[in-house]
């Protein structure tokens, strides 16, 4: 294990969190060049890619040959490609099936889970999610609860990387009377990872127990969400128990993003990703802080290198300095470029509604779904989950969520109401998909 | 002073209970775990899918890292209903050598989306089922190992129809009023003294036959 920096350090790496944006680039740049023949050499669906655009790795000296000449991979491309050839990864896979020491998958919230291969030991990065956390103010010996899920695997290791102990919970509503009370017993420092759903689940167990909610998080330098936004109702319960969130989302299947404790965007850790935010549906890069799609380069992966990858995702990235003093990027997600709706000629996607939704009693929990048979509408559909207590009133609640989602989106709306169970179900447990066909 | 490994969970049949296991704890029960898969059969070149919850991970460390030490490879799924579909796309894309933990939400959730489970582990060689899942199985004629999670120790069954076995320099198993209680027989950060747990069923060979809930 890499020795630890002190518990008075700022920073888990200093060298790599604040260096110099000109060095940073010159470290992607060198990665990148050592990667690229290795990803067209071994992962087919690239070199398919790149032969079928005429370009060779040789033909990139620096990142912005590989920014004008390099093709596109899309989940789509990976999908087509695994469906059309007996290759079960897609075409991404740049290492010999037997050496894998893992297979593990993705959430699968767009479609089926699609595989993903490790190898243990070799080529897994930076330990980068330890910045993060020691960032949030947790240090060797600290409790971090752990509210997750197994399909990523033995997640726990990276707080036992850090000299901390993991307090392990099921990513389940029914888990949180058990976390207040292990919350109480043993003053977790670290929280990975809440969502809407648990916030209310704390909120019912506290009142059930007689637990103050404040005290419960009293420990906690930092509570992580991920999966899917917070929505404002949510937001202000956690805030009025003391809670400091922390936004976590992907980077295109490549790696993640965190805020810090600035809360000014998600920082992404540029010594393992080359990011691009291009124009959704061109290749034009988009001015810093602007609307575009995340485009993700992986630089240490060597196992499934996804190069120019397509996430779907809409967001804005700045590479402005942060306040934190850490020099790497930052990003805002804004949502899925494939759940956009177009309603009347107005562009609407989930995060669009979710407070007006979250803001009526019934649908608190904020578990809905966009329902559309095409991208353009006449009419907003939305499927929404209601709580039990509310099943026998369920026409004023209808109003109720049409009346909030027409005054945030000013579109027509339509509501079909379902039990909050229902939607639950769809899973995977951290998020729900929040756009079915009609 | 050994150092805290994590913290896991056990279920005592009345409710979840918050279990510190220690380093050296941990480091014992790796040995364990690999001389597990190892009696399975399992080895280089095999695939092997664990389903299990994050809060039992105490319990299945020492199962993942016997196989990652066997040299097999491995995959993980969450045993609940909704991870139906994640199990169903790994067995259809991936060949794989055993499945272990198995429970009945499991196999609901295979059901729902309108899968026969036989099929789905026909070509599985080493199916590792709870009770609620494995008379189910059985009756569709899977060959199934047994497997329950006796509070802090992971029974497993060796053979079809052997009783699911536990670390025996690690823990012993009795049943009370047709419950199983567990005892830790070497030093814990918590030790364990006729422990009730969730499994209902009889101690045989020092293994454990579980009753299935369903006849409970």
């Amino acid at each position: 294990m890499t020795a630890l920096p002190p518990p008075s350090a700022r920073f888990f790496d200093e060298a790599v969190e604040t260096m110099p944006r000109g060095a940073l680039r010159d470290h992607q740049e060198a990665l990148l060049l050592e990667l690229l023949p290795h990803a067209y050499e071994h992962a087919p669906l690239v070199r398919h890619a790149w032969d079928a655009a005429g370009v060779h790795p040789r033909d990139v000296r620096d990142l912005d040959d590989f920014c004008a000449l390099a093709p596109f991979v899309s989940k789509d491309a990976i999908r087509r490609y695994r469906d059309g050839s007996t290759d079960p990864f897609g075409g991404v896979l740049a290492v010999p099936l037997a050496e894998l020491t893992a297979v593990m998958s993705t959430s699968g919230t767009t479609g089926d889970p699609t595989l993903v291969p490790e190898q243990w030991g070799r080529g897994r990065g930076p330990a980068a999610l330890s910045r993060d956390f020691w960032g949030m103010g947790v240090r060797p010996g600290d409790h971090v609860a752990l509210v997750l899920f197994t399909f990523r695997g033995p997640t726990y290791g990276f707080v036992q990387g850090m000299g901390g102990i993991p307090v392990l919970f099921d990513f389940d509503p029914a888990e949180m009377e058990r976390f207040c009370e292990a919350s109480l017993e043993y003053r977790p420092t670290g929280l990975y990872n809440f969502g809407s759903a648990l916030i209310r689940a704390v909120a019912d167990a506290c009142d059930r127990r007689g637990f103050d909610p404040v005290d419960v998080f009293s420990s906690y330098r930092g509570v992580v969400f991920a999966g899917e936004p917070l929505g404002r109702r949510s937001r202000e319960l956690a805030e009025a128990w003391g809670i400091e969130l922390f936004e976590h989302t992907g980077v295109g299947d490549v790696t993640y993003a965190f805020e810090c404790g600035e809360h000014d965007g998600l920082h992404f850790w540029e010594d393992t990703v080359f990011v691009e935010c291009l124009t959704p549906d061109g290749d034009e890069p988009v001015a810093d802080g602007g609307r575009g799609e995340l485009v993700a380069t992986t630089l240490f992966n060597r196992v499934a290198p996804f190069v120019r990858f397509r996430s779907d995702d809409l967001v804005r990235v700045t590479r402005a300095p942060c306040a934190c003093g850490r020099t790497h990027a930052r990003l805002w997600p804004i949502g899925r470029k494939s759940d956009e709706v177009v309603v009347d000629g107005r562009s609407v996607l989930p995060v669009d509604v979710w407070d007006a939704i979250e803001s009526v009693d019934a649908s608190a929990a904020g578990l809905f779904q966009v329902v559309r048979s095409s991208t353009t509408a006449d009419r907003l559909q939305l499927r929404v989950g209601y709580a039990p207590q509310f099943a026998t009133r369920l026409d004023a609640v209808a109003d109720e969520v049409r009346d909030a989602v027409v005054a945030a989106v000013g579109v027509d709306v339509a509501v079909e109401l379902v039990p909050d169970d229902a939607l639950l179900r769809l899973g995977p447990p951290h998020k729900i998909p929040r756009v079915a066909g009609a | 002073m050994s150092g805290v490994w994590g913290v896991g969970c056990y279920d005592d049949g009345a409710r979840r209970v918050a279990w510190p296991v220690s380093t050296d704890e941990m480091d014992r029960d790796l040995g364990a775990g690999a001389r597990r898969i190892g009696a399975l059969g399992i080895g280089a070149g095999d695939r092997v899918l664990i389903c299990s919850m994050l809060s039992e991970a105490a319990q299945h460390w020492p199962l993942i890292v016997g196989v990652m030490l066997s040299g097999a490879q491995l995959s993980c799924a969450d045993s609940t209903a909704a991870e139906a579909t994640r199990v169903a796309m790994f067995l259809r894309r991936l060949p794989y050598d055993a499945v272990l933990g198995v429970g009945p939400a499991l196999l609901d959730g295979l059901e729902a989306l309108g899968h026969d489970p036989a099929a789905v582990f026909a070509s599985v060689r080493v199916v590792g089922a709870h009770p609620g899942a494995s008379d189910r199985l059985r009756a569709l004629g899977v060959p199934v190992h047994d497997v329950a999670l006796c509070g802090p120790a992971l029974a497993i069954a060796p053979t079809p129809g052997a009783p699911a076995a536990v670390d025996t320099d690690e823990w012993t198993l009795d049943a009370h009023d047709g419950r199983i209680v567990v005892s830790s027989l070497r030093p814990r950060a918590h030790p364990f003294v006729r422990t009730p747990t969730a499994i209902r069923g009889a101690v045989v060979d020092g293994g454990v036959v579980p009753e299935s809930p369903s006849r409970g």
